[in-house]
């Protein structure tokens, strides 16, 4: 299946975007029973199991094995990630979650819309479902957002998470490994970092205009390296699989 | 590789509508429109193609689980495969009419159709309380009248 288009390069790509799905959807399950409040609780964990069933319809695809999924992700070496690492710091303040929230949904139909037109028939369908539980993402995100800014100690523990967060989401718009092959076979219809500029649009109209020197692309990152936090991350994702790894779920 | 056997497909579908959903108990999947395609080739063996509420919905599992039991055991079959679509998505206009009212019977939840949504007890109206509840497809509702909370299931 797909043999022709699915080919190393392409995978690694789509290897991006499922291990962005798959460790933002972990981020925002860390907050089940420690949410400021019971209706943000409930919000986290059922955005973050979308981002879950995200991840696990781009993993098999490119793995074409459903069985083997498991075994796959948690036995990964570190290096094997292509996650980002705004997608693999841990914040511990709920504000900066909630930017992050915020950031990351804003800038992830972005990256859908890309397979809309897709040469791969599986990801057209994917991105469609996706696309339809993304809208509440950001309603949940805007809304809240939205009322926070309105309270002045709200505003400015946002603007402060921003500082921390923003530059992380330009990890995130950076090059994709294989993202090159992607586009000449038709799988992605674009570079994701084209859309940069329309996801700063966005966060400047919601919260005005920031300092430039937010935006100054920092290290070279390039989804190959772990941020710091990666390994107690990984380390709570796998704690009930290392239980016992041979058991079926 | 669909045969003219209806019968035998007949037969399978009677038995995966045994299967209920693992939160509401004699609420079929089927009635609740989870299942998109029934097919059985010549040497009996059969593919049933289901549509998931949310792609992260943790109960996926069980139910294929359940729906592989139920079909192994119709006469004649020697092998199912269970699958999961990605389309079409599914919303809650494929819940049947019967289902609906065994949830507001049953279980007090309420179907999202529109923005009005009715008590299924007193049928008074009810206001969004969460649009998260206590899983992925189910708000929270206050209703205005008898002040019952109400599991609301949306799409």
């Amino acid at each position: 299946m797909n043999d022709s288009v699915l080919t190393p390069p392409v995978k690694e790509y789509l290897l991006a975007f499922a291990d962005d799905e798959h460790l933002m959807g972990q981020q925002h399950t860390e907050w089940i029973g420690v949410a400021p409040f019971l209706e943000e609780d409930m919000a986290f964990a059922s955005i973050g199991q979308d981002e879950l069933g995200h991840a696990l319809m781009l993993y098999t695809l490119i793995l074409e094995c459903p069985s083997g999924i498991d075994t796959y992700v948690f036995n990964r070496k570190s290096e094997e990630w292509r996650s980002c690492q705004l997608v693999e710091s841990t914040h511990r303040r709920w504000e900066e979650a909630l930017i992050r929230h915020w950031c990351y949904d804003m800038a992830e139909d972005l990256r859908w819309e890309l397979f809309s037109d897709s040469s791969l028939p599986e990801l057209i369908s994917i991105s469609e479902r996706a696309l339809k539980e993304e809208t509440y993402h950001r309603r949940h995100a805007e809304a809240l957002v939205e009322n926070l800014l309105m309270v002045p100690d709200s505003k400015l523990r946002l603007m402060n998470a921003l500082e921390v967060v923003v530059p992380q989401v330009l990890g995130l718009f950076s090059p994709i490994p294989g993202e090159e092959e992607a586009i000449s076979c038709g799988v992605v219809s674009g570079k994701y970092s084209d859309l940069l500029p329309i996801w700063r649009t966005r966060l400047e109209e919601r919260f005005g205009v920031l300092d430039s020197g937010l935006f100054i692309q920092a290290d070279n990152e390039n989804r190959t390296q772990r941020h710091s936090d990666f390994d107690y991350l990984f380390g709570r994702i796998r704690e009930v699989f290392l239980l016992d790894p041979k058991a079926v779920w | 590789m669909t045969s003219n056997n209806s019968t035998s497909i007949q037969d399978i579908h009677t038995a995966i509508n045994t299967v209920n959903d693992p939160e509401y108990p004699g609420i079929s999947i089927v009635d609740l429109g989870l299942l998109e395609n029934i097919e059985i080739n010549t040497a009996y063996e059969v593919l049933v193609e289901l549509i998931p509420t949310f792609s992260g919905c943790p109960a996926l599992g069980v139910i294929a689980q359940d729906i592989e039991e139920v079909v192994r055991g119709v006469p004649g079959v020697k092998k199912v495969d269970v699958q999961w679509l990605n389309t079409p998505v599914w919303t809650v206009d494929r819940i049947t009419a019967k289902a609906k009212e065994d949830l507001a019977e049953n279980f007090t939840v309420a179907v999202q159709i529109n923005e009005r949504v009715e008590c299924p007890r007193c049928k008074s109206m009810t206001d969004k309380k969460s649009h998260f509840g206590p899983s992925r497809c189910r708000s929270i509702h206050l209703c205005r009248n008898c002040r019952e909370v109400i599991e609301v299931l949306r799409d």
